[in-house]
């Protein structure tokens, strides 16, 4: 079968990596998975990974947050050890005014069956003592968490290694054509056919989208990330911006800026993160920075996911989205259900691509 | 804060690039993260050959000293127990003493963060009394410690004979150096022969199989080609070479290259020793491992380069000025390293590693 496959997924971060393992579950020949460089490399090896669910909006919008964070626990169980912790999530506020919002946003879940508490400054300080006092109060989502980006991303590799799906990686998609009902991919390696093709390329999607004649409105994001020294473990929950990873360093990140593919840091996000950390966390005022990265967010141009069909294509399926670790057990299993069985057992309507013109 | 020149690194290449500049007017700012001049100069006790005129014959620590003295003619800013540990999106570059961050915009900069030394494993490589014999000299010379009573060298650079000879000054026994090429890497086979002559045990083509002790080192098993033996030291000195410090070049988004003779990845830069990036310039061992004299000659030719672009020094007399300087350089330098320098060089225009930043 040199170069044919029944189903090809172009790009090898979280998103194709979850569809390649949930296809590789029901369906045990001719998957291959391409990547211009290595999984890893790109923006999900360079995340703050968080499941996280709450303050999604619209309502319908986290549901589809909400199902996937569920599928965590399970997913674990599958490929192994992924360090997921439901830490819960708490998004501490320090005006009064914001306290409305938050409950409006609790009601608004309460709909969906998204169970959001409104806290109190005492209730927060209970569940997180090291938050500054000055907090006027919180929300709170149990199902929130965090995972290891680069044990996810492995674990799904080596599950589908093991259900024959293959890799070829550093091998640069450079034109995609249609020809007799197939699709021929053509890569730095060699050229490759296949009857489905599955566009997972996230910060890459529109250059990908372009060789078909497709707008998969996608543009870059980039978010700098400091991490601390280790410290001993203190904080407890998944805080807006802040996480303290397993081995005791303090994840930091808020910043959102249009650099294109530009991961450089710069000192000015480095010091407006500093501060923003010491704002939530008086404490990390004494924490050394050991390090700082960047990562590029694959940013859909309307912020949510762009999944399923593309009309026209015949067996072309996009998977294009923000938030690729919450989302991929379920965008893998989405996808998987659309190529094998022709629709899904979770409505993806909202997601379609048609909404873009 | 500005300055026409920033200077980072107040090593020897660092003082004579903040010397060449100052004496020709510019504003000039020298930024080292110890609390003295000199580099790794201070600690150096062994005598420096082949310096440029008009430099004689000295010992580090003297260097050190005589390069202080030329920088005091000058109204130099010091900022000393300083680091620099971020560009801010401006170019600007972030300082820190610790307490407080400040700007720093600088109208050229030069990069003479120097070298370290690299290590060599084994199993149980990081047991204390094991260190690179760099260590060895600053706690001996800086801070007058002996790091222990008998040694094996594991190694056998030039640096490392010169420290060889200093240790066994203060009494420490040299119990064998330990070498895994098949032959000695010195190249002044005078401190060789005299090691030699004393009776020393070379080893060439062996190396440590392991290294035993509790909480400190206590034996180690030395792998010949034929056989292993077991010595008994409480220290164990490695000599690994050194390469140039990346660290900042890095994060200025410069270019890069690969040079084993210049000791690895080194930044790319021209024959005025410019950068990929337009106003940072490299002087010292960052622009390849190289003899005392022609750090001191490297930043001579960054700091003439700068001049002229800051047109305090016609182009004639830059153009001039530098090729003498190149000169110089060849006539001190070891010919395989000016080599692969040229070589270097040429390939600015097509780095091996550059964009980094750029997914």
């Amino acid at each position: 079968m040199d170069g044919k496959y029944e189903t090809i997924i172009i790009g090898g971060g979280v998103v194709g990596n979850g569809i390649a393992y949930h296809l590789s579950e029901r369906y045990k020949e001719g998957v291959l998975v391409l990547d211009k460089k290595y999984p890893l490399s790109g923006t999900s090896g360079s995340t703050q990974a968080w499941v996280w669910v709450h303050n999604k909006t619209p309502s319908w919008y986290a549901e589809l947050n909400y199902y996937s964070a569920e599928l965590y626990p399970y997913l674990s169980k599958k490929i192994g050890d992924v360090e997921y912790k439901r830490t819960g999530g708490l998004s501490p506020f320090f005006q009064e005014k914001d306290k409305e919002k938050a409950l409006y946003l609790a009601e608004s879940y309460e709909k969906i069956g998204i169970k959001i508490k409104v806290l109190s400054k005492e209730e927060v300080l209970v569940k997180e003592q090291c938050i500054n006092p000055k907090v006027v109060g919180a929300t709170y989502s149990s199902i929130d968490g965090n995972v290891n980006p680069f044990r996810l991303i492995d674990r799904y590799m080596r599950s589908a290694k093991k259900n024959n799906v293959e890799y070829s990686t550093y091998n640069k998609v450079t034109d995609i054509k249609k020809q007799d009902g197939q699709y021929i991919i053509v890569s730095d390696k060699k050229n490759y056919m296949c009857k489905n093709l599955i566009l997972a390329g996230g910060t890459w999607s529109n250059e990908l989208g372009n060789m078909l004649g497709i707008n998969i409105p996608i543009y870059q994001l980039r978010g700098q990330i400091l991490v601390s020294e280790p410290l001993k473990p203190f904080l407890r929950h998944t805080v807006s911006g802040l996480r303290q990873a397993n081995n005791g360093e303090v994840l930091m990140g808020y910043s959102m800026e249009k650099k294109g593919f530009n991961r450089s840091t710069t000192l000015d996000v480095i010091q407006e993160t500093a501060n923003m950390a010491v704002h939530y966390v008086p404490s990390l005022r004494k924490a050394k920075i050991v390090r700082a990265f960047s990562g590029i967010r694959a940013m859909p141009e309307d912020g949510f996911p762009i999944l399923g069909t593309v009309p026209g294509f015949e067996n072309l399926y996009v998977a294009a989205t923000h938030s690729g670790v919450t989302l991929s057990p379920l965008i893998g299993t989405l996808i998987t259900e659309l190529i094998l069985d022709g629709e899904t057992s979770f409505p993806i309507d909202n997601y379609s691509i048609s909404r873009f013109n | 804060m500005d300055t026409d020149v920033l200077i980072i690194g107040a090593g020897p290449a660092g003082i004579v690039a903040a010397i060449e500049t100052a004496s020709k007017g510019l504003n000039v700012t020298i930024i080292d993260e110890s609390n003295l001049l000199g580099g790794q100069l201070r600690q150096q006790t062994q005598m420096l050959q082949s310096l440029p005129s008009p430099y004689q014959s000295m010992r580090g620590f003297e260097l050190a000293q005589d390069l202080t003295n030329q920088l005091t003619q000058f109204p130099i800013r010091y900022l000393l127990e300083h680091r620099i540990i971020g560009i801010y999106a401006n170019g600007s570059l972030g300082i820190t003493d610790e307490l407080n961050v400040f700007p720093i915009m600088a109208k050229k900069i030069i990069v003479a963060t120097g070298a370290t030394e690299n290590a060599i494993s084994f199993p149980k490589w990081t047991l204390p009394g094991i260190m690179t014999i760099g260590a060895a000299q600053t706690l001996v010379n800086r801070d007058f410690v002996i790091p222990g009573k008998s040694a094996v060298i594991v190694g056998s650079t030039d640096f490392a004979m010169d420290i060889i000879h200093q240790l066994i000054d203060v009494g420490i026994n040299i119990k064998g150096i330990i070498e895994q090429q098949p032959t000695i890497q010195a190249r002044e086979m005078k401190k060789v022969n005299e090691l030699y002559d004393i009776g020393l045990p070379f080893y060439v083509n062996a190396s440590i199989k392991e290294a035993r002790g509790i909480g400190e080192v206590k034996e180690v098993d030395i792998q010949l080609q034929d056989r292993v033996f077991t010595e008994y030291v409480d220290l164990v000195l490695v000599d690994g070479g050194r390469s140039p410090i990346l660290d900042l070049f890095y994060q200025l988004n410069c270019s890069f290259g690969f040079g084993d003779k210049l000791g690895g990845w080194v930044p790319s830069y021209n024959q005025s020793f410019q950068t990929s990036v337009n106003d940072v310039f490299i002087a010292g061992n960052a622009t390849g491992i190289s003899v005392h004299g022609a750090l001191l000659i490297t930043g001579k030719i960054a700091a003439t380069s700068v001049c002229e672009e800051l047109e305090v020094l016609s182009r004639e007399e830059a153009e001039k000025q530098s090729a003498e300087l190149w000169k110089e350089l060849e006539s001190r330098e070891y010919t395989d390293v000016f080599q692969e320098r040229i070589k270097h060089i040429e390939s600015y225009k097509s780095p091996m590693l550059k964009n980094q930043f750029i997914s």
